[in-house]
């Protein structure tokens, strides 16, 4: 499994995000690989799912190669894991 | 800061003391405020709390941030904020350990709320060096 979290540049936001999903694995006692990177790239990173904002998830729809994970507060460990457990119910 | 106009003038107040001190050119901050007319608002990590940046470039001389309380909530496209935290990063490295203390931090609201509640400079300085682990 893995995880892509994506922000404008992807070096800020995301690896917050990235950081954000990490614990939150760890807590669920889930495991997969998060890897953080900007929105210009994310639209062809091989990944199975890519967490961002609302807006960049409309941005990526239709370009992106994996299932799009909207995110509204990056730091917000609770809606991470909602949406981890959502992705690992349907995996 | 009991309050200020918009998030324009919050963000550029709060990089000020990265101006002066010369972490930063003065395109820095009109990258930051394009970013987010253009990005949108998800640099409100979670409530009242946002972490304004832009991409490493020449305008950043040295990794570094600052921090700016408002009293007043300002609206960053509807969403309120009262704490920033502006984000220099000089390249894709140098801030990471930062970070990665930063969004430890910024995982229990608590700690935003008693930022908020810090009536004083040093309070809010000495609550920060209590609570963020620089890793």
């Amino acid at each position: 499994m893995k995880i892509l979290a994506v922000c404008g540049f992807g070096v800020g936001s995301s690896l917050i995000l990235k950081m954000t999903i990490t614990k939150a694995l760890k807590e669920l006692g889930l495991d997969a690989e998060v890897v953080n990177t900007d929105i210009t790239d994310a639209k062809s990173y091989r990944a199975d799912a890519i967490f961002t904002s609302p807006q960049f998830v409309s941005d990526l729809q239709g370009s992106a190669k994996a299932t799009l994970y909207p995110i509204h507060k990056y730091s917000d460990k609770e809606e991470v894991k909602q949406q981890l457990k959502t992705l690992f119910n349907q995996n | 800061m009991e309050a200020v106009d918009d998030y324009q003038a919050a963000i550029t107040l709060a990089a000020k003391p990265l101006l002066e001190e010369g972490f930063i050119e003065a395109a820095y901050i009109e990258a930051m405020l394009d970013a987010l007319e253009a990005y949108g608002s998800y640099i409100v990590l979670t409530d009242y709390f946002a972490l304004p940046h832009a991409r490493p470039s020449k305008a950043v001389k040295q990794t570094g941030l600052s921090l700016l309380l408002v009293r007043e909530a300002v609206d960053v496209k509807t969403k309120p904020v009262h704490v920033f935290i502006v984000l220099a990063a000089k390249d894709d490295q140098a801030h990471i350990q930062v970070l990665g203390g930063l969004a430890e931090f910024l995982m229990e609201p608590q700690n935003i709320q008693d930022i908020i509640a810090a009536s004083t400079r040093d309070g809010v300085y000495t609550l920060l060096k209590e609570r963020w682990t620089l890793t």
